[in-house]
């Protein structure tokens, strides 16, 4: 097998009481795609219920579920996940676990470092558990998903990942200190 | 003589945590809870500053944001920060302040030498007089008169501290924290919204701070807001602005925290709040008034001295004099009076109201009604004042406290553009109306009693919450143990000015009634371009005491009444703020973001040289080949043009096209026919904005019948992926096709050179990679040790060459795979340099010539346009000046004087033409080339290789160059490309 480097190799995870940052390795991202709202149930089947809200992802057989643009869908899964290969000719299936660099930011800090970046409304009873939204960190599109209240996971852009990472590590600098 | 002392109980300071401060090098020692200002004062120092134009000696005017001559420069070395009001700042331990705008000494200043000069120095007079005899006159007189005036300096260092952005959301937002802002708080907060309560000073009450009476119940609310956890109230902070959508911008200080911040501590922060709904509780300021000599320290807003008394327990020694239009003025001088200072008041107004008597006579206040102040005696300290009117007399006091009535602090109110209104009834402006989510509440409204504040805050938190979604009723708070009186004011704008002295309207920039009078005479009449011919209203303070004297002596010059007059402009920010705070933390490498290849990191650790592609970092050469671009470019090419090379291609934009329609749709995109482009071929394709000008061009591979994968340049990758999008959006939605950007997923490498092929057999054994197995323009998709891999044989160099692309995360496997199986034919790294002279050398167009100004025609590519179909910008293709033989168009340049250069952007003459203006084109791109062992060059000429063979002239006017150089054909090497199809 061809050995796989992250565009965060060469960082380490940063860990303080108020806030931890790591990157979330070995998962497959498969974007599937189709051009009706009724080919969307060839895809559940498949897959499982999807999700209705552009905004809430679904957890379904083990895949986190995001409806991140009309008619199209991201699959989060475990490495070596099929998925893709088993929707094929049901939807347009585009693999892109390279794609996305996958940032874990943890803490009690998490909310406040969110706010620093993203002009989203990260109030603990607005962005709660389950929730994503697709937005631009630091000039760049991010998908950023609140797992629990503490916890939040940045989908960014693998070339701009190291970037974002050093973002992240500056505006937990206050935090991390 | 000004002189003040310290109470022994002083009312919000902690006179048990005693605080050093050096202030001009002395030493001094105030307490936590003082400001600055508060802790000179307490240390009788009345001197703080020379003023701005005249020098004068000035002290503390007010004990607020709007102080116009307490300005400090805070901080030492890089953390130097000046024209900071003392009256703001928080004193910490080890604060150093200086004064400014005086040399040696605040004391001895000898540039108070211009008070002699002053008659000359009105509005205006700089212009004047300095603006010839010869025409850069200014230039040269400007910085002496700039160093002779002006407020503090600011370092030249880099600002070591941090600055923070960040957003935020609630649903109201109040405005200032006194009695109304309070009960604004609390009401919107009893609904359960989220409440931001901001405040601008040291701590939360506004004028409640002063009110000794209203402590408790300023405690009891404080208690109560504090309980309601949808409340959050920030001390520090000042909304600076108010912007469409109602988004504010605070910012909050914490320079109070240390004088020099922790680690990942920021010295300011700014957020940008949205809220549902505003209440402005947002108070007033005391107005000043205008007499000789009213600049003197000791002259001071009535108001402040009170604050200066309850709050920090700081009095004047022993005398003072009130000077009032008003009623409010009289709780100064009672307060003053019974902490054992003998007050006079001079009350402009002929009848004063008998309570105010009989409050008086018990506290033994004189007051002399149908009296004002004429001028007062004494330089760096006051010593006495002269009245004028039914009681003319001169009174020895300490200070002089002045009211001249009240102006709401409508500032922010009107960012949105709703321009303030004279109200009669308190004789200064209001909010001139409001948005439907906006409320003003208290003073601001001109709504001056406690109670009534109070009440007017309630109803308006209640309505902010529920236009905000929220039931909510007016809280009834506990009323306070005071008793509202009615607002009494006779304004007194710009009296008789029978002292000698100069009677400042704009304190800050020394702008006096004279120079009113002058700018109305010079015809600078309106009260915007008064503010611009005397500077009046201008400074940090931005006339927050200063404007509304201005304009009421501008209307009575006029003869209008000052409802005509109007205001000028209030924009943000409201009081003056570290330009660190709006840049925040984006600076240095935060700047902007960084764009790094999957190979990055095997460029970092092998030797190469980085450069700025756009937001990309680009392998630009590698030190195996040579120290310097120049030296390593050519060692890069030789090996690509000879042996094998290879080069990271991540960055071109890298497209999936899919479903149904994707044939249908790339052949209307691309100028050349795709509809039939065989399974498993890619082809070159170039597309057009629908202006007809080239967008990009790009190879398009087919991967099956209805998915394609296609790439752009480098440059244009984002817009031609917006562009693919916006066709599919807006003008073709029956089409089903999706689009995905791939360029994060997709990892890329191009090998180059006549042995390319061999490398390719070494690295994939039992790959068919021959002329035949992949041939040119073939795209062959494997797997490689469980990684996908597509062989693209593409080439940009002009060499049997192949691009092999791979996702991300494998790419640096990949590329040490072919590192150590191509050692054997000597492969080699090459950067972006010598990529973008290979190209050169064989003429493809790329970035430089691909500008968003030229046709198909102008870049050699005219015949790839399908005659049989339509593509977008074929109808505009057809314009006229489109089609024009004599437009610029691509051609190859050689240098014909070795021992010159040729130059990007050097523009290109006839040999007979005369050098001057635009030329006739000019190059696009140039390249020492290894093949021909000459400089060539890629240009825009007009009429284009119409002209092969003629000789022209190259001009770069920023080395005053011109060089001699031939047309010829942009092909420079393999013309017939037997090369890449070897």
């Amino acid at each position: 097998m061809l050995a796989r480097r992250s565009a965060l190799a060469s960082f380490k995870p940063i860990r303080s009481a108020a806030v931890s940052l790591g990157e979330m390795r070995n998962f497959t991202l498969t974007q599937v795609a189709v051009f009706s709202h009724d080919a969307e149930a060839a895809i559940a089947a498949v897959t499982g219920p999807l999700p209705a809200s552009a905004s809430l992802a679904q957890e379904s057989n083990g895949r986190i579920i995001f409806r991140n643009a009309p008619l199209q869908f991201w699959l989060i899964g475990p490495e070596g996940d099929d998925i893709g290969p088993r929707l094929a000719g049901s939807c347009i299936v585009t693999p892109l676990s390279h794609s996305r660099t996958r940032i874990f930011v943890e803490g009690t800090a998490a909310r406040e470092i969110m706010r620093k970046g993203m002009p989203l409304d990260f109030h603990e009873a607005v962005f709660t558990p389950g929730m994503f939204a697709v937005t631009g960190l630091h000039h760049t599109p991010v998908l950023v998903h609140c797992l629990a209240p503490d916890r939040f996971e940045l989908y960014a852009m693998r070339t701009f990942a190291a970037n974002i990472w050093e973002w992240l590590a500056d505006a937990a600098l206050e935090f991390t200190a | 003589m000004t002189s003040f002392r310290r109470l022994p109980t002083a009312g919000h300071v902690d006179l048990a945590t005693p605080v050093n401060f050096t202030f001009d090098g002395k030493n001094y020692r105030g307490f936590a809870g003082d400001t600055l200002a508060s802790a000179l004062l307490a240390n009788d120092v009345t001197l703080v500053g020379r003023s701005f134009k005249y020098h004068r000696p000035r002290g503390f005017m007010s004990a607020g944001v709007e102080e116009a001559n307490g300005l400090f420069t805070l901080g030492t070395g890089a953390r130097t920060e000046p024209n900071i009001p003392g009256t703001m700042v928080d004193l910490v331990e080890g604060l150093t302040a200086r004064s400014q705008n005086a040399w040696p000494s605040v004391a001895f200043d000898v540039m108070a030498v211009n008070q002699l000069a002053a008659p000359l120095f009105q509005s205006g007079f700089y212009y004047k007089t300095f603006m010839g005899p010869t025409k850069g006159s200014w230039m040269f007189f400007e910085p002496f008169i700039r160093k002779a005036a002006g407020l503090g300096e600011a370092t030249r260092d880099f600002d070591p501290d941090r600055y923070e952005t960040r957003y935020d959301f609630c649903d109201v937002l109040v405005i200032g924290s006194g009695a109304s802002g309070l009960a604004a708080a609390l009401a919107a907060g009893k609904s359960g919204a989220r409440v931001v309560l901001v405040e601008q000073d040291t701590a939360l009450g506004g004028g409640l701070l002063s009110e000794p009476g209203l402590a408790g119940w300023r405690a009891d609310r404080l208690a109560e807001l504090k309980r309601l956890t949808n409340v959050k109230a920030l001390t520090h902070t000042t909304a600076q602005g108010l912007y469409d959508d109602n988004q504010v911008v605070l910012v909050e200080r914490r320079d109070h925290l240390k004088p020099a911040p922790e680690k990942g501590q920021s010295r300011q922060v700014l957020t940008m709040l949205q809220t549902k709904a505003i209440v402005f509780a947002t108070g007033a300021i005391e107005r000043p008034m205008v007499f000789s000599n009213n600049d003197r320290p000791g002259v001071m807003l009535a108001s402040a001295l009170r604050s200066y008394l309850n709050r920090f327990g700081v009095v004047p020694d022993q005398r003072a004099v009130i000077a009032t239009n008003n009623d409010t003025a009289y709780a100064t001088a009672f307060d003053l009076a019974a902490a054992g200072v003998t007050v006079f008041v001079a009350d402009h107004r002929q009848t004063v109201s008998a309570d105010l008597l009989a409050e008086a006579a018990r506290l033994k206040v004189i007051v002399y009604a149908d009296t004002g102040v004429a001028d007062v005696g004494g330089r760096g300290r006051l010593h006495q004042v002269v009245l004028t009117g039914a009681h003319a007399a001169t009174i020895s006091c300490d200070v002089l406290g002045v009211s001249g009535g009240w102006s709401p602090a409508v500032h922010i109110t009107s960012h949105n553009g709703i321009k303030p209104i004279y109200d009669e009834r308190i004789a200064a402006f209001v909010p001139g109306g409001f948005a439907k989510t906006h409320f003003g509440a208290g003073a601001v409204m001109g709504t001056f009693g406690v109670k009534a504040a109070i009440g007017d805050g309630s109803a308006a938190g209640a309505k902010a919450a529920a236009v905000a979604g929220f039931t909510a009723e007016a809280a009834a708070l506990p009323a306070p143990s005071v008793e509202d009186r009615a607002y009494a004011i006779q304004p007194v704008w710009m009296p008789p000015l029978t002292g000698k002295g100069k009677a400042f309207v704009d304190l800050q920039n020394d702008v006096t009634a004279k120079d009113i009078k002058n700018a109305h005479q010079e015809g600078y009449q309106s009260v915007e371009h008064l503010k611009r011919y005397t500077t009046l209203g201008m400074g940090t303070d931005q006339g927050k005491t200063s404007n509304i004297n201005a304009l009421a002596a501008m209307a009575g010059l006029r003869d209008v009444p000052l409802t005509q007059a109007g205001t000028t402009t209030f924009r943000p920010p409201y009081t003056g703020l570290a330009l660190g705070a709006i840049a925040g933390r984006t600076i240095k490498k935060h700047f902007r973001p960084t764009r790094l290849s999957p190979l990055n990191d095997w460029h970092q650790a092998n030797g190469a040289t980085f450069i700025e592609a756009g937001l990309w970092m680009r392998a630009w050469y590698y030190d195996w080949a040579g120290k310097s671009p120049a030296e390593a470019y050519v060692r890069e090419m030789e090996v690509v043009r000879r042996g094998v090379g290879i080069s990271d291609v991540s960055t071109l934009g890298k497209i999936d096209v899919q479903g149904p329609d994707a044939a249908e749709f790339l052949n209307r995109v691309y100028v050349n026919g795709f509809a039939k482009l065989p399974i498993g071929k890619a082809r070159y394709g170039v597309m057009l904005n629908d202006d007809g000008i080239v967008l990009d061009d790009g190879t398009t591979t087919r991967l099956s019948e209805t998915q394609f994968y296609l790439t752009t340049t480098t440059a244009q990758a984002g817009e031609v992926m917006s562009w693919l999008e916006y066709l599919l959006q807006m003008h073709w939605p029956e089409l089903k096709v999706h689009v995905t950007s791939l360029t994060d997923e997709w990892g890329g490498m191009a090998i180059s050179g006549p042995k390319s092929r061999e490398a390719l057999e070494l690295a994939f054994p039992g790959v068919d990679v021959s002329n035949t197995g992949l041939p040119y323009m073939g795209c062959k998709e494997i797997e490689f040790q469980g990684a996908p891999v597509r062989l693209l044989r593409l080439s940009f160099s002009g060499e049997l060459a192949y691009e092999v692309h791979l996702p991300a995360d494998y790419s640096i496997a990949l590329w040490e795979h072919f590192m150590q199986t191509g050692a054997q034919l000597g492969i080699k790294p090459y950067g972006l340099e010598a990529l973008a002279s290979l190209r050169i050398e064989k003429g493809h167009v790329a970035g430089l010539e691909l500008d968003h100004r030229n046709t198909l025609n102008d870049l050699g590519l005219g015949k790839m346009a399908a005659a049989n179909k339509d593509f977008v910008g074929k109808q505009l293709l057809m314009r006229e000046d489109v089609q024009s033989p004599d437009r610029w168009s691509l051609v190859g340049l050689e240098l014909l004087e070795p021992a010159k250069s040729l130059r990007g952007g050097a523009i290109l003459f006839a040999a007979d033409d005369e050098i001057k203006g635009h030329g006739r084109g000019y190059i696009t791109s140039v390249t020492w080339s290894t093949e021909l062992k000459k400089t060539i060059a890629l240009a825009l000429y007009k009429g284009g290789l119409k002209h092969v063979g003629e000789e022209i002239v190259c001009a770069f006017p920023l080395k005053n160059e011109l060089t001699r150089a031939r047309i010829v054909s942009p092909h420079f090497i393999d013309p017939k490309g037997e090369r890449l199809n070897a």
